[in-house]
């Protein structure tokens, strides 16, 4: 885990000002979706040693969620970008 | 004497006497001394006991990483155990004990074991006590603790105080010494924002020790010289007294600044420790390098140290640590030491160089021993003489103290703490700093560099490149001249053979060689197995002095290089950090960030007893006249509230004001229910679900207008649903307007509830409160007689009439006063959580004890809250998935013992009547039980197997924790007012 | 019967009746500040900030892309929600009594400061004129560089009193006064 992440929009904060939800590569399936999709959706996810993408939420800032992408080996932050942005862009 | 002070030599204030005690023995220091530095110049050579054979012992450093010199210091409160003799600031008053001695420090019964050694070789507590398996906890490991105990604990609160800050800075400088006082100084000129951190209460490393001449002016004085330069700029932070611990991720540095660890009493306006975290743009780590002790038959004795200690003591303390001094050594460093006390008019008695050759000079007059070694030494309290050999011909030399030097080893551990492990190098002889990229990099002799001349000249290099890097100009700084340098290279030397008593290696754990051979012996050579195994490294000072001698020996042993022997794993902490400090201000009170009422202070004259709730300190029940249990307090309050009224503080719920065209839509997809059609003016109860089909939260949901809503969400769940609803908006859905804000904070919100509630409150309201103008879920703002505006919900916990005003949190209190003014005459009472958790149960309403995360909204009786008709809402996809629809589901019912008198708990568990109790025959669980002054009986709210078929059966309760068991009847969750006639009264 | 009610501020008890004159180190209390919080819909966000600045009497402090509070010490409550009532695309809900004012100012404030927060306040790198959303002695809070050596701190009502001690605690080296102002 990082001990200082950069906010796109306030900047360099410390760890405890965020709360982490978990994985962000698993997209919401449509409501008609499969059931095998729904499962996998809300039970499935992949323990990728390397990097990963994160749900990060800056509750103690901006209020946003996030999108941090990192090495869960090295703790490297590779780029943080608004959930929102990533929702409404695709993949960011 | 043997050790004694000099006149007028070094950097102590002779001036200035410093009086403290060592084992109740009074001492005069001067200021400016180390514990360690006074004692030495009071002749008291023995500071300590190891800690498996008790055997005496005296410093071994002048420095952090010192194994044998631990004592308590301080008393009463203030008393702090395994302190480094070697590091601790003199002070006026200072009381001192040595520690692991008993009966007393010269005659310690414990040294006994030394006796019974070969008894207690490596892996001794393995094979000894290993059976029978019951004994180790009772009898084994008992009496070694008692037996193998290092300094005590005390039992009272740390009367002190400590805190926390953080420190930012372009470049931060560890350590002080040649290569840290260049880096910082070429790096302060260049305009960056520098910290320099030095755990010594002086700043200025090795330089403080030695004797060269650097520009023209003494070490000491260029140090002085150059510190004032930098306490000038405004963009350089000295600091002093200033341990870097740890290194983390983002470049953030842990560092502990002692700030009043050398006063007697400190001041209660300062922390007397300072946890800092320093976020560093780059850092340089000039920590120095450690000087190794030879591995040699009796290399513990008190009054043997290394070369480098010896020249501290003498140079920095004035304190010469012998009157015959021997050298033993396998580089400069010895034959400088020579010098040094030469100089001083100290005798030395030899030099014993391991090398056949060398260029170092010994001083005029001197004997120096080529090719030789020392296998055994002797003396008591403090050496008394060495026996050398040479080519196979012992000789024995009196002498009162030892100097040795076996080489140098950087100190890195701080870059090795992510990972990284130090790489070996076979011209230095010595594990060196690896490369953890361009942001945190090593300088002088921390990188290996031996000279002061090189490690000056290096920390000015590496500065330069760090300025550069970021991308400034680099201004005018110019490496001193050194004169009188030595030349610190060694030959190596590991071990010195035919040693004829133990040849330490681990001095604090009693760790020596033969420990290190038998480890390998047995298959325990692996660097991490051997540590076990032996307890090399793991004493309180993690093997600074030894471990790399460890490794050469085991190296040796195997056969292999040291590069393939490797080290241990480094971790922070490099040395030991208190509870304090970690702590910072985070204690008591201030332990974590309480949440206080707007209606604290009302409830605080009501005579309220407040429990923890969360972050929230909230009213549990209110004491009135002569009620001695809380459950006298918790009826009368019960059933008051549905005699007459009653007021309680709800202002802990979770407020979200909810904005947007796409509000409605919106909240129609978080909640399961449906929420569209709600109307203007009106509240309405919802259910939150999880994805995963389980409910998450319940509240209401008000429309003040048409695209404005409030959301009261659960205490508990307050943060999280404000979390969720953002998490919804901004991922899920981010096409819908909407927008939220927390207003948890702004209003005072208060339950008024109870048969009289509408006459107390149209006392005063301005609006008609008649059932007709405000029905039930009426919900609108109101004004109070005098023009305060308020927000006003007709919605109810207790199942009786019941309002909850909300007014601004400033007003809270008045407010609040006056509802009891006004309901005096009808009988108002105030009532608190246990109170409202009675009413709620008796009416079968659900918390969070029900909806635990493992219930579904059938489960509690609540299926008619999942729409059917919406397409979609969170939750719903999963809600219908075999298993969340099985017809042997828990399913909430109430509970009443068929005796009366039986109290009913909360996590009792349920089984057929009849069948004997077992968590495999379990039906359910008691989730929520209450005494019920109403029924008059202990009642519950249980989660059975089928539950809702099952009312009229008479059901065991087990209780395994309370070791009860009863039976009692399953019936209806809804024990008062089944067809709801209070609520719409 | 008409009823005129006290208004309380969540810090009367810490105050204890007693003010002494303030140090060159002083935390101000103020007393009844009127707090906004301000919400653009989305694509009002550039018209709503630049809406928001030309409000009269009032200071804006930065929370998020579209967030901000909107604080005035002069200006009456009902008077800026009038103002911001007249902005397109804009949502609000007062906060006056759900945030807590408190303003530090002197030579040492920077320094009690980094025993509060993580972030840089070095003026290179936390400005005059500066506001942030930022963990306060680790609580949710926003803080604003008000002058060289001021700033000013706005956290929720219930964890002010929390939070004054810590402030408080880190101000007694540099002999913090504390008091009310209006
Ligand atoms: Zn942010």
């Amino acid at each position: 885990m990082a001990s200082l992440i950069t906010c796109p929009h306030c900047g360099r904060r410390p760890k405890e000002e965020f709360s982490i939800r978990g994985d962000a590569v698993p997209e919401r399936p449509a409501p008609a979706a499969s059931e095998e999709a729904w499962h996998a959706y809300v039970y499935l996810r992949d323990n990728p040693r390397g990097n990963i993408r994160e749900y990060w939420h800056h509750v103690a800032g901006c209020r946003r969620w996030l999108v941090v992408e990192r090495d869960n080996l090295t703790h490297a932050v590779f780029a943080v970008t608004d959930a929102r942005e990533a929702a409404k862009g695709g993949t960011a | 004497m043997t050790s004694s002070r000099i006149a007028n030599v070094g950097l102590v204030d002779h001036s200035r006497v410093v009086k403290f005690s060592f084992d109740s023995r009074s001492y005069k220091g001067f200021e400016g001394d180390t514990l360690a530095s006074a004692l030495l110049a009071n002749d008291q050579m023995l500071m300590g006991r190891s800690f498996k054979y008790h055997r005496p012992r005296g410093p071994v450093t002048a420095g952090a990483s010192e194994p044998n010199a631990l004592v308590t210091i301080g008393k009463d409160a203030r008393t702090e155990p395994n302190t480094r003799a070697t590091v601790a600031e003199l002070y006026s008053g200072m009381v001192a004990k040595s520690q692991n001695a008993w009966p007393s420090l010269k005659f310690d019964i414990g040294s006994i074991n030394g006796a019974l050694s070969p008894m207690l070789g490596a892996g001794f507590y393995y094979k000894t006590f290993m059976w029978p398996a019951a004994f180790w906890e009772k009898l084994y490991e008992p009496v070694i603790r008692r037996a193998a105990g290092l300094g005590k604990a005390v039992m009272e609160a740390d009367p002190d105080r400590y805190e926390k800050s953080w420190a930012h800075c372009d470049l931060l400088v560890v350590g002080s010494g040649p290569a840290g006082l260049m880096a910082a100084l070429t790096a302060a000129r260049a305009g960056l924002r520098v910290i320099l951190a030095e755990q010594d209460f002086r700043l200025g490393g090795s330089l403080l020790s030695e004797t060269a001449v650097i520009g023209g002016v003494s070490a000491p004085d260029f140090v002085s010289a150059t510190l004032a330069e930098l306490a000038a700029m405004p963009n350089v932070t000295l600091m002093p007294r200033t341990t870097v611990f740890g290194w983390y991720d983002d470049m953030v540095f842990g560092a502990v600044e002692k700030v009043q660890k050398h006063v007697a009493v400190p001041s209660a306006d300062k922390p007397v420790e300072r946890l800092w975290r320093i976020a560093a743009g780059r850092a340089i780590l000039a920590s120095g390098a450690e000087e190794r002790p030879l591995v040699f038959g009796g290399n513990d004795r008190p009054g043997i140290m290394t070369a480098d200690a010896t020249r501290t003591y003498l140079n920095r303390y004035g304190v010469a640590t012998g009157r015959k001094v021997a050298v033993f050594t396998n580089g400069g460093s010895g034959y400088r030491t020579a010098a040094d006390l030469s100089a001083r008019g100290v005798n030395i008695a030899a030099i014993i160089d391991s090398r056949a050759e060398s260029a170092d000079y010994a001083p005029y007059g001197v004997r120096v021993i080529r090719s030789g070694s020392i296998v055994d030494t002797k003396g008591g309290k403090r050496l008394s003489g060495i026996m050398t050999n040479r080519f196979g011909y012992d000789e024995m030399i009196d002498c009162d103290a030892l100097a040795m030097s076996g080489g140098w080893s950087p100190i890195v551990h701080l870059m090795c703490q992510r990972g990284a492990r130090p790489v070996w190098s076979q011209e230095a002889q010595a594990f060196l700093a690896p490369d953890v990229g361009p942001l945190f990099i090593a300088a002088g002799s921390a990188a290996g560099h031996a000279t002061m001349s090189e490690c000056l000249r290096d920390g000015a290099t590496k500065a330069h490149a760090a300025v550069e890097a970021v991308g400034r100009l680099v201004g005018h700084v110019n490496t001193p001249e050194v004169e009188g340098e030595y030349d610190p290279s060694f030959a190596p030397l590991w071990y010195v053979p035919g040693a004829r008593s133990k040849a330490f290696v681990d001095f604090q754990n009693d760790v020596h060689v033969d420990d290190l051979a038998l480890a390998t012996r047995e298959g325990f050579g692996h660097v991490e197995h051997a540590k076990r195994y032996t307890t090399n490294g793991m004493a309180t000072d993690q093997g600074k002095l030894g471990n790399v001698n460890a490794v050469a020996l085991l190296a040796g042993m195997r056969g292999v290089s040291p590069a393939e022997v490797g080290t241990t794993t480094y971790r922070p902490f490099y040395t030991p950090v208190s509870f304090g400090a970690l702590a910072g201000t985070a204690r008591a009170e201030q332990s974590r960030p309480i949440r206080t009422s707007p209606l604290h202070g009302w409830a605080k004259k009501n005579g309220a007893t407040f429990l923890e709730s969360g972050f929230w300190y909230r009213s549990a029940y209110f004491v009135e006249g002569e009620e001695k249990t809380w459950r006298e307090s918790v009826d009368r309050e019960v059933l008051n509230v549905r005699q007459n009224a009653g007021l309680c503080d709800v202002s802990t719920l979770g407020k979200i004001e909810i904005f947007g065209s796409d509000a409605a839509e919106f909240l129609n997809r978080v909640y399961s229910n449906a929420f569209l059609k709600l109307p203007v003016g009106k509240a309405r109860y919802g259910l939150m679900l999880r994805e995963d089909g389980m409910v998450f939260d319940d509240g209401t949901t008000s429309r003040l207008s048409e695209n404005h809503y409030v959301m009261t969400t659960t205490t508990a769940y307050a943060a999280e649903v404000m979390a969720h609803l953002e998490f919804a908006s901004q991922t899920f859905w981010p096409d819908l307007d909407v927008r939220f804000v927390s207003t948890s904070d702004q209003w005072a919100q208060m339950s008024l509830a109870g048969p009289k509630s509408r006459t107390i409150l149209q006392k005063l309201v301005e609006e008609d409160l008649s059932d007709a103008a405000f029905p039930f879920l009426a919900a609108r703002e109101v004004r109070l007689k005098g023009g305060l505006s308020a927000r006003l919900f007709r919605i109810s916990f207790s199942g009786e009439l019941a309002y909850e005003l909300a007014v601004s949190a400033g007003y809270g209190e008045a407010v609040a006063d006056a509802i009891m003014e006004a309901g005096r005459e009808e009988g108002i009472c105030a009532y608190g959580v246990e109170a409202l958790d009675v009413l709620r149960i008796e009416k079968g309403h659900v918390t969070h004890s029900e909806l635990d995360g493992r219930t579904t909204a059938d489960d509690v009786g609540l299926g008619k809250m999942m729409s059917a008709a919406k397409p979609d809402f969170i939750g719903k996809r999963l809600s219908t998935r075999y298993g969340l629809t099985a017809a042997d589901r828990l399913q909430m019912v109430g509970l009443k013992p068929v005796e009366l008198d039986k109290p009913l708990k909360a996590g009792a568990a349920l089984l057929r009547e009849g069948v004997e109790p077992s968590m495999t025959a379990g039906q359910g669980f008691v989730s929520s039980a209450c005494f019920s002054p109403h029924i008059g009986q202990w009642i519950g709210l249980a989660m059975l197997k089928s539950g809702r078929e099952r009312i009229g059966e008479k059901i065991l309760v087990w209780d395994a924790v309370r070791s009860t068991e009863f039976l009692a009847e399953v019936c209806s969750p809804v024990f008062v007012d089944p067809d709801n006639l209070n609520l719409h009264a | 019967m008409s009823i005129s009610f006290t208004h309380r501020h969540i810090l009367e008890d810490r105050m204890g009746g007693y003010e002494p004159s303030p140090n060159a180190n002083h935390l101000t209390v103020v007393r009844r500040p009127v707090i906004f919080s301000t919400l653009a819909h989305a694509g009002h966000e550039a018209a709503v900030a630049e809406a928001l600045s030309l409000v009269e009497d009032v200071v804006v402090r930065s929370v998020s892309p579209s967030d901000w509070l909107v604080v005035s010490q002069s200006a009456s409550a009902a008077t800026i929600s009038a103002s911001l009532a007249t902005i397109p695309g804009l949502s609000f809900a007062e906060q006056s009594d759900g945030q807590v004012l408190m303003a530090l100012s002197g030579p040492d404030v920077r320094t009690i400061l980094a025993k509060c927060v993580a972030v840089d306040l070095h003026a290179d790198m936390f400005a005059e004129g500066q506001s942030a959303p930022m963990m306060i002695c680790r609580v949710a809070g926003n803080l604003a560089r008000t002058g060289a050596d001021a700033f000013e701190i706005i956290v929720p009502r219930s964890h002010a009193a929390y939070v004054f001690d810590e402030l408080r605690d880190a101000g007694r080296e540099f002999a913090m006064t504390r008091g009310f102002g209006d």
